[in-house]
């Protein structure tokens, strides 16, 4: 067995018991913790794959923000979890053959038959000086640029609909409005009052 | 030498996983955003993979889209989860919204 | 390939539209409460300079643009002009509606216009990377616009359920996306199509892959076994969206279902012929008969769609151009039909009060003729009477399916929609032989007015003048 192959089974073990420990924790936190373990060990196999970028675009990006993100939301809202495991015992039954059975029937596609060595070859080493991401980047930037500009797009919506949901215009808000501040006169703060002294009783 | 059928399986039984995972937590909707999140990661790897052994770019491409998508949908999705929670009023949450500046 | 400005003429109604939308979502932010009714007038001037530069750039030839991204063809040009005026409904529908709520914010019609760029994108799509990134765009706008009415409590969950469905559903079309990839090697319509009638591509892997993408687009039509969100959103989402959500997407729907399977898999007609009856027979079924159980109004217009979305499939599967011509007049009178049946539903609310009942019809004839006469005409449309344009639109889908020799598919779905007659019909008679529960006056504004007028009307001038549509249609596929 090679180091390669070694590296292989040590990530994606670890990567499935991942996955099934985000499907059964009780606690929510600890689901997106392993989560987020699942992302780290794929993006081990993304670099076996040579897909230096994205591997390390899902830890940065993925890991980095959207996990967060989540962790966030589940750590705000406060969560009634008895409420929610209602039923996951008797789900359970139909989930686990539900999954045996898809697993067999997928692996009876994908399998060794099909996609084996024999079948597939593995590919040439890539020559010295290769760049995943240059090379990617002119994909992005010349076949893919009409996707690329629907993206744009897609993030657009994605900030101006979280923020149109959750933005709430609160009527007692104070802030500081730096126009006002700046254009203000020292008459509009300070009276001079003239007055007569007053005698000393 | 590790073979495509290896990365398939992988991609097969997390894809399996995150369905599972589906039936089982049908209440619990943060926990239903991460099986998304599973099913995402299971295609992504088909996608990679394929990419590998095709030579082709274009499968990585497709995956560094479906990553910008789901973020956006992240956001989406967890911002809906906002407002449910909110509108149930619960306790904590009330709480919290006194502290919005 | 070289870029300058007048090769990306194809794509003017898309860059205006984008342009548009970002203009809009600038501008509203100056605007003040009463000078809101400006993001109104502008997204519908949006749309209509995207109608105009459609037509500018139609052609009869087919042009593909952005290295095999994008396409535009006969087949696009129709569906776009089609989607654009439904949308130009479904937004003129919404202005009343969401004053009355006190929900009318800018976004409400920057994330409608997001979406119909979303539907654009699909209709013109030449790839499974656009065609998926133009679905995303579409679905991300509709979620938002679900859980709009932040403080319905029925919103947000609609939004919820929907959101997790939706999600779902583009799992698994990125699932069968991705095998059929590994099989062909390409990601363009043309050259997946080549590389399967070369018999290169590993067939047990294309079917597989062929199933999890029909299971990902029924999820989004809304078919039987997969349509569980459907009654929930429509019932759900403020009743302006349900009528958006309703309407326009069906038209894209169509257009991601010739892409993906005619464009790209055509030669697996066999396969998702067989896929496609179990189907449209199933949601024919299921639609007729639950409609008929439900007195919610919304809750009954959404399992009426899941009979139609029936036989929209059922044009489809012919898989002749006859059969994609039916479909697609069905396709686009269907969505006008339910943008107009929606439309008087939102007439009908006012401020606290959101008409969801099928009483809420009762005596409308007293209250407003004119209005219950356009219902009247809807309903018709939607049973199938003629001589509206439901009628006919129906008819064309059963000559396709009769021709090629399934005439025990015609059958059924003659039978169903005799079943699905039945609950249109009461809605009628409630409103012109019951009497009125709710006396309010019914207060509309002009241009909604003029819009359910003409919404109305054209199911009748179709009716009587079908030629016009379906020439069109059939020209869109004999180019």
């Amino acid at each position: 067995m090679s180091f390669e192959k070694f590296l292989f089974y040590v990530f994606a073990a670890i990567l499935v018991f991942a996955a099934v420990m985000v499907i059964t924790r009780k606690n929510p936190v600890h689901s997106a913790l392993f989560l987020v373990l699942a992302f780290f060990n794929s993006a081990g196999l993304w670099m076996l794959a040579e897909a230096e970028f994205l591997a390390i675009a899902l830890v940065l990006v993925y890991v980095g923000a959207v996990m967060v993100l989540f962790l966030f939301v589940v750590m705000m809202l406060d969560i009634n979890i008895a409420e929610l495991r209602a039923g996951f015992v008797r789900n359970a039954p139909v989930a686990i053959l539900v999954a045996i059975a898809m697993v067999i029937e997928l692996v009876i596609v994908v399998g060794p038959q099909r996609f084996g060595l024999d079948e597939v070859a593995a590919p040439a080493a890539k020559p010295a000086g290769y760049s995943n991401t240059e090379e990617l980047g002119l994909a992005l930037f010349t076949q893919h640029l009409y996707a690329f500009e629907i993206a744009a797009v897609i993030l657009l919506v994605g900030i101006v609909a979280a923020i149109g949901l959750t933005m709430r215009r609160r009527p007692d808000t104070k802030s500081q409005d730096p126009s006002r501040q700046v254009t203000v006169k020292a008459k509009d703060r300070l009276r001079v009052i003239k007055m007569d002294a007053e005698e000393k009783a | 030498m590790i073979a495509l059928s290896d990365y398939l399986m992988v991609g097969a039984i997390l894809f399996s996983l995150s369905v599972a995972g589906i039936f089982l937590n049908r209440k619990n909707v943060i926990l239903l955003l991460m099986c998304i999140e599973l099913m995402l990661l299971a295609v992504n790897i088909n996608f990679i993979a394929f990419s590998y052994f095709l030579g082709d770019t274009a499968g990585q491409v497709f995956v560094f889209f479906i990553l910008t998508v789901a973020a956006a949908e992240a956001a989406i999705g967890l911002a809906i989860l906002v407002v449910l929670f909110r509108g149930r009023r619960t306790i904590n949450v009330a709480d919290m919204d006194t502290l919005k500046g | 390939m070289e870029y300058n400005l007048a090769s990306l003429q194809p794509a003017l109604p898309e860059i205006f539209l984008l342009s548009a939308a970002c203009l809009i979502l600038v501008i509203d932010l100056f605007l003040t409460e009463r000078t809101r009714l400006l993001t109104y007038g502008l997204s519908l001037a949006a749309l209509a300079g995207a109608v105009a530069l459609t037509l500018y750039a139609a052609g009869p030839e087919r042009e593909i643009l952005f290295h095999g991204s994008f396409v535009r063809d006969p087949m696009s040009d129709v569906l776009k002009i089609g989607l654009l005026l439904i949308s130009l409904f479904a937004f003129v529908y919404a202005k009343d509606y969401l004053i009355e709520l006190d929900i009318l914010r800018g976004e409400y019609y920057v994330l409608g216009l997001f979406g119909v760029l979303g539907m654009l994108v699909m209709i013109s799509a030449n790839s499974f990377l656009t065609v998926y990134l133009g679905l995303e765009l579409l679905a991300l706008c509709l979620y938002a616009l679900v859980a709009f009415h932040r403080d319905s409590g029925a919103g947000a969950e609609a939004a919820m359920k929907y959101f997790v469905l939706g999600a779902l559903a583009s799992g698994m079309l990125l699932y069968g996306i991705s095998m059929v990839y590994g099989a062909t090697g390409q990601l363009t319509f043309p050259e997946v199509a080549g590389v399967i009638a070369g018999g290169d591509a590993d067939q047990t892997v294309l079917v597989f892959g062929l199933v999890f993408i029909v299971v990902g687009v029924s999820f989004k039509f809304g078919a039987v076994p997969f349509h569980m969100w459907v009654p929930d959103v429509y019932q759900g989402a403020p009743t302006s969206v349900t009528l958006f959500l309703g309407s326009a997407p069906k038209i894209a729907a169509f257009a991601l279902t010739m892409r993906l399977l005619v464009d790209g898999m055509g030669s697996l007609v066999e396969q998702w012929q067989n896929m496609l009856i179990i189907l449209a027979v199933l949601s024919m079924a299921l639609g007729n008969v639950v409609a008929i159980a439900q007195s919610n109004v919304k809750r009954m217009l959404a399992y009426s769609t899941i009979s139609h979305v029936g036989f929209i499939f059922l044009g489809l599967l012919a898989g002749t151009d006859k059969g994609y011509t039916a479909a697609m007049f069905y396709a686009i009178t269907y969505a006008l039909t339910a943008a107009g049946g929606f439309g008087v539903i939102t007439m009908l609310c006012r401020k606290g009060f959101d008409a969801e009942n099928l009483h809420d019809l009762k005596g409308l004839n007293d209250r407003s003729p004119w209005l219950a006469f356009m219902m009247l005409l809807i309903m018709f449309s939607m049973a199938g009477v003629p001589p509206t344009v439901g009628f006919f639109a129906k008819l064309f889908v059963l000559d396709a399916v009769i021709s090629v020799d399934m005439v025990w598919l015609a059958l059924v779905a003659v039978f169903f929609s005799i079943i699905g007659a039945f609950y249109y019909i009461r809605a009628v008679k409630m409103m012109y032989f019951d009497k009125p529960i709710d006396t309010a006056p019914l207060a509309a504004s002009m241009d909604t007015q003029v819009m359910m007028s003409i919404n109305g009307l054209a199911m009748l001038g179709f009716g009587l003048f079908p030629a016009a549509l379906l020439g069109t249609c059939r020209a869109a596929f004999s180019g």
